[in-house]
């Protein structure tokens, strides 16, 4: 509709909830997720160049800053992986009760915290 | 189009303070959302005092009281008041609703009232509902039968009426649709939740003879399958239905058939 009048306030007032919050959180980590990606790619890529390329992407994998990184960038698979899950179980017709939604999007939150520490903890 | 800013004719000012004239003790700050069509002006936020001693449950009723006794410009619709005819969907402290069957007691500090989110605004709490209207119109939803015998009882089995259950009480009020972000970001082509779960209630009806047809119908990227479980729609259905389910059976069915 093309006329003047203005467009009531949506995103700005409407109150969040697990559910939208999961949902919102599933679609920025599987951005970050493939930008993560393509970044492996290219260091991998970068080994054929040589060993100082590796020892360069090693000593920033140990710094402080690295190390925050990649434990980001395992919550954010942790996440992923978790929020679809749930995605899967709701193609198939379960979890829509509000109640169900509401524990099942808060065991994808607290899940993803868990598997980051034991994801990190094995990896390391 | 995602577009999360408001447009600059939308954005929302700060507007006129209605103080308490009553000298009560219980007094409750009320921002409702105004807008005039006939001023050349940007929506405001209009905060009012309101007595509490004497105002009863619903959040209608604050309305009311208000339209009565303090500022008789304000519009909303409002029919029934019993839950029923579902005119006066709004947006209540962030949260879509039925403002006859909403207490106020159930909302936390100033209560806040908007109109259903993402429409256009006619005046205050009124909001442009004709879009939806036409997609409802567009999933023809009526009974399609061959059977034109008008003699006898169209029967149907106890557990086939039983599959229409959660859906035949459906108000369409629109406070589904409108707390959906896909249906903010894509409404003019996705359906939405409450023109889906009126989909769904008609091609679960045993009576009906066009249940292919009318799954194929639905059965496009964006009319459907922009449903991204987001579960807004049920959190704010107050008939405590369940549009989100009423959707993954259709695409179930879809997927299955």
């Amino acid at each position: 509709m093309d006329n003047n009048n203005p467009l009531s306030p949506h995103i700005q007032i409407y109150s969040w909830h697990i559910s939208s919050l999961v949902s919102i959180s599933h679609r920025i980590t599987g951005i970050i997720n493939i930008l993560v990606i393509t970044l492996i790619c290219l260091w991998v890529a970068s080994l054929l160049l040589g060993e100082t390329n590796y020892e360069i992407i090693k000593f920033f994998l140990k710094s402080f800053f690295g190390k925050f990184l990649v434990i980001g960038i395992i919550w954010s698979f942790s996440f992923q992986i978790l929020a679809e899950i749930r995605h899967l179980l709701m193609d198939l017709g379960y979890g829509f009760e509000l109640r169900t939604s509401k524990i099942s999007g808060l065991m994808v939150i607290f899940g993803s915290f868990i598997l980051t520490v034991f994801i990190y903890i094995i990896g390391s | 189009m995602v577009q999360i800013n408001l447009p600059p004719n939308s954005k929302v000012l700060q507007g006129d303070y209605y103080k308490d004239k009553t000298g009560s003790k219980n007094i409750r700050k009320v921002n409702i959302y105004r807008w005039d069509p006939s001023k050349n002006e940007n929506p405001r936020i209009d905060t009012y005092e309101v007595d509490m001693d004497n105002c009863s449950s619903k959040v209608l009723d604050i309305l009311n009281k208000i339209k009565n006794e303090i500022d008789p410009s304000i519009a909303y619709r409002r029919s029934c008041s019993h839950g029923v005819c579902g005119s006066c969907a709004m947006n209540m402290n962030g949260k879509n609703g039925l403002a006859c069957t909403k207490s106020h007691s159930e909302l936390e500090g100033d209560i806040n009232i908007y109109p259903l989110p993402h429409l256009k605004v006619l005046k205050d709490l009124i909001g442009d509902l004709s879009t939806l209207y036409k997609q409802y119109e567009s999933i023809e939803p009526w009974l399609k039968s061959s059977n034109k015998n008008n003699e006898t009882e169209n029967l149907q089995s106890i557990e086939d009426r039983e599959k229409l259950d959660g859906l035949y009480e459906c108000i369409m009020c629109a406070c589904c649709s409108t707390s959906c972000p896909s249906y903010w970001w894509n409404g003019e082509k996705y359906l939405g939740p409450a023109v889906l779960l009126q989909a769904y209630r008609w091609i679960i009806d045993s009576r009906d003879e066009e249940r292919k047809e009318r799954l194929q119908k639905v059965a496009d990227e964006l009319k459907l399958y922009r449903c991204h479980t987001i579960l807004n729609c049920t959190n704010a259905c107050p008939k405590d239905l369940n549009p989100a389910k009423a959707i993954a059976e259709i695409k179930k069915m879809l997927a299955t058939t």
